[in-house]
């Protein structure tokens, strides 16, 4: 590779007043947290910089279980989103017809609110729902009560089914099109060296889409974990997901609760942060092995 | 691309960026409201501006700010007056932020109680004393009522003027619950005969607390809690017999106490639908006005504890930087006139109890308030006022929430 190239620094001088605009807001904010979780004073006074509020979140149950019901809803419902929206994108690439419109009609979840998916899940999931009144209609069940409870519930059935239904639409979406962009030559020339379809799927289709779908899973993942709106409305009361714990310990009139609070956001920050970390290595390793594999 | 072009994009961008910090029209800021007659007073605010910051979850409400206060306050006063729906612990951050960065306000007025007023002026993030200025405090409100003095049980101080009065109040289907419990052992016993379809929202929703808080007032008793501290294990002494009836209920709540409504929007949900038999408002006119929008069943209708429920008041309180301190005294006082506090009471528009004192008012000022129409399934206000208790000292608020949690739920 060609190391004499002067680095080109015109693209980010033009970048730059955005950019600093913007790189200012969030490192401001995220500064004011730092500060606030360590016990600074927002009247102004600095008080000792302790690590007091970090013990006892840690400490805390309900922090804890917070974590693991966060975890667990937020890596179920990614998964399973993942697995059905390439699924769906496979499924449809391989059509000959265009499907416009089924296209599109998949892709709405994608831009309504995750307010209004909340309450979409709720009139048609709850026991008092769609699905348990048609159950009642058909005489599957004798009243609303006995459909499964899967809203408030403490798996969190209803939080994975808000995430999916938000979530798979996306991958679609995303998938589809790096999917299609595969198609064409590179099958031609597989399909001429004798690959049958398991093949192209395995050799050609999944490991050029991989990259695409390690993305937006961490995508989904990440958000997913740090949203409060999907799990406030429609999970259990206890354990409540970090996001809104978080959300809860601020609201609160008792601003001497505030770094409590700035704690529990900096430590939901860190474990994503984290996350995403370990899923990056793990990513580079899966693919520096793939490759190597590939070339024995 | 040129570095003309590039300096051409930098001043754009800034152009952008400053348009949205345009001021409004304000008058002197330097003004100062409590050495000024009234007539200056009215005269300064004339032709401006006034903002009125507070809570936007209830679409009643805001219509009815937008429109007969707004109509009535540009007519009278010529001053254009703007309700600005936004949650109260987010007007708190922003008055607070402000108050660090020493920036300019926009709020002029905000509606306020409770632990946020005592947050707010520990804070000094409210201007006054400022009630005294007011000629409807003076003609309409009696400044030693407990309700006006008191916020909470913390000391008002004239820092927030009285807006309203709510109490707490549970609603039913008489035709599905003909004889509503009235205490907390009836209570328990039609749980025990209805499992699964009782049950309220979890803190920290407003009115899932009250209704927690009103259930231990029926148990031990209201007169220890006022001037409590806010000691945890005081708290936890005192409320011990209220944690053990809500243990004792929990297994007969909707799903078995395990989980309940986040919100009190969501609790509507499950009693309109037939999910739960009761709900609760701390609005007495709810059940009016959720039964002519079709939400409710025609036979719904509101009852009280016997030992009665917990009753407070709402206020409007300046911000310390409102920009039109003037324009706010004239607003927050026509809202203490006898046609917005009527207006208010009408359940065609938000049905909130008065704050005038009955006794201030001439005869043809209470036939005004005895015209109003109450609506179906609403309790009368003297009885509303006859058996009505008083909240807990503020701080407490957030202690009996999470003990609450911890035994009941977690």
């Amino acid at each position: 590779m060609e190391k004499g190239k002067k680095l080109q620094i015109k693209p980010y001088l033009y970048l730059l007043p955005v950019m600093s605009f913007l790189l200012f807001i969030f490192f401001f904010g995220l500064g004011t947290s730092i500060l606030q979780s360590l016990g600074y004073n927002s009247d102004g006074g600095f008080q000792s910089v302790t690590m007091a509020h970090y013990r006892d979140v840690f400490r805390s149950s309900a922090f804890v279980s917070g974590l693991l019901f966060s975890l667990r809803t937020s890596l179920i419902s990614t998964g399973i989103a993942v697995v059905f929206g390439v699924g769906l994108a496979y499924l449809m690439m391989r059509q000959k017809k265009e499907w416009r419109l089924f296209r599109a009609l998949l892709t709405l979840p994608v831009i309504v609110p995750h307010l209004v998916a909340a309450f979409i899940i709720f009139t048609i999931f709850s026991q008092s729902g769609m699905i348990a009144r048609v159950g009642v209609l058909m005489g599957m069940i004798e009243h609303p009560r006995e459909f499964p409870a899967l809203i408030f519930d403490r798996q969190g059935v209803g939080v994975v089914l808000a995430y999916v239904w938000k979530g798979a639409p996306f991958v679609f979406l995303i998938l589809y099109q790096v999917l299609r962009s595969i198609h064409g030559d590179m099958v031609e020339a597989a399909r001429n060296l004798g690959a049958g379809g398991k093949d192209l799927l395995l050799q050609i289709y999944l490991p050029l889409s991989l990259p695409s779908i390690f993305s937006t899973f961490i995508l989904l993942f990440a958000f997913s974990f740090g949203s409060y709106e999907i799990p406030f409305l429609l999970g259990p009361t206890a354990p409540r997901a970090l996001p809104v714990l978080a959300y809860v310990e601020h609201i609160q009139p008792d601003w001497s609760n505030r770094p409590y609070a700035m704690a529990m956001n900096m430590v939901l920050a860190g474990i994503s942060v984290l996350l995403v970390w370990i899923y990056h290595r793990v990513f580079k390793l899966f693919r520096r092995h793939h490759w190597e594999e590939r070339s024995q | 691309m040129n570095i003309r072009t590039f300096v051409c994009m930098t001043v754009v961008l800034i152009l952008l960026l400053s348009v949205g910090c345009e001021g409004r029209q304000d008058p002197e800021t330097e003004i100062n409201p409590a050495e000024m007659s009234w007539e200056e007073i009215l005269e300064e605010a004339q032709g401006t501006e006034v903002r009125f910051y507070g809570w936007g979850g209830d679409q009643a409400i805001n219509d009815w700010m937008n429109g007969f206060v707004a109509d009535r306050i540009a007519e009278k006063y010529d001053i254009i007056f703007e309700w600005v729906p936004m949650n109260i612990d987010e007007i708190l951050n922003k008055l607070q932020g402000e108050k660090q960065a020493d920036a300019r306000g926009t709020a002029d007025m905000v509606w306020i109680n409770g632990e946020n007023f005592y947050t707010a002026k520990t804070n000094d993030l409210l201007y006054g004393p400022f009630t005294e200025s007011l000629p409807n405090f003076h003609g309409y409100i009696d400044p030693e009522d407990v309700e006006v003095k008191y916020d909470f049980g913390f000391p008002t101080e004239g820092f927030e003027a009285p807006f309203g009065k709510a109490q707490l109040v549970m609603i039913y289907d008489e035709e599905r619950t003909p004889n509503p419990p009235v205490n907390h052992v009836e209570l328990l016993e039609y749980a025990k005969q209805h499992p699964g379809e009782l049950t309220f929202p979890a803190p920290p929703d407003f009115t899932g607390s009250a209704f927690i808080r009103n259930l231990i007032y029926d148990i031990v008793g209201y007169e220890q809690f006022i001037g409590m501290e806010a000691d945890e294990d005081t708290v936890r002494e005192a409320i011990a017999p209220g944690i053990e009836y809500f243990k004792e209920l929990k297994p007969y709540l909707w799903r078995e106490g395990e989980t309940y409504p986040a919100t009190i929007a969501q609790q509507e949900n499950l009693f309109a639908d037939g999910e739960v038999r009761m709900v609760m408002a701390y609005n007495s006119n709810l059940v009016a006005q959720r039964i002519s929008s079709g939400m409710f069943p025609e036979t719904s209708t509101s009852v009280i504890f016997e030992g009665g429920t917990i009753g407070n008041g709402h206020f409007i309180a300046i911000p310390f930087n409102s920009p039109n301190k003037a324009g706010a005294l004239v607003a927050i006082n026509d809202i203490l006139s006898v046609e917005t506090q009527a207006s208010k009471y009408d359940p065609e528009n938000w049905g909130d109890l008065p704050v005038l004192e009955n006794s201030k008012l001439s005869e043809e000022e209470r036939r005004i308030f005895d015209e109003v129409e109450l609506g179906q399934g609403v309790l009368p206000q003297e009885v509303l006022l006859e058996n009505r208790l008083p909240e807990v000292p503020a701080p407490l608020v957030p202690v009996i929430e999470r003990i609450w949690m911890e035994n009941i739920v977690e």
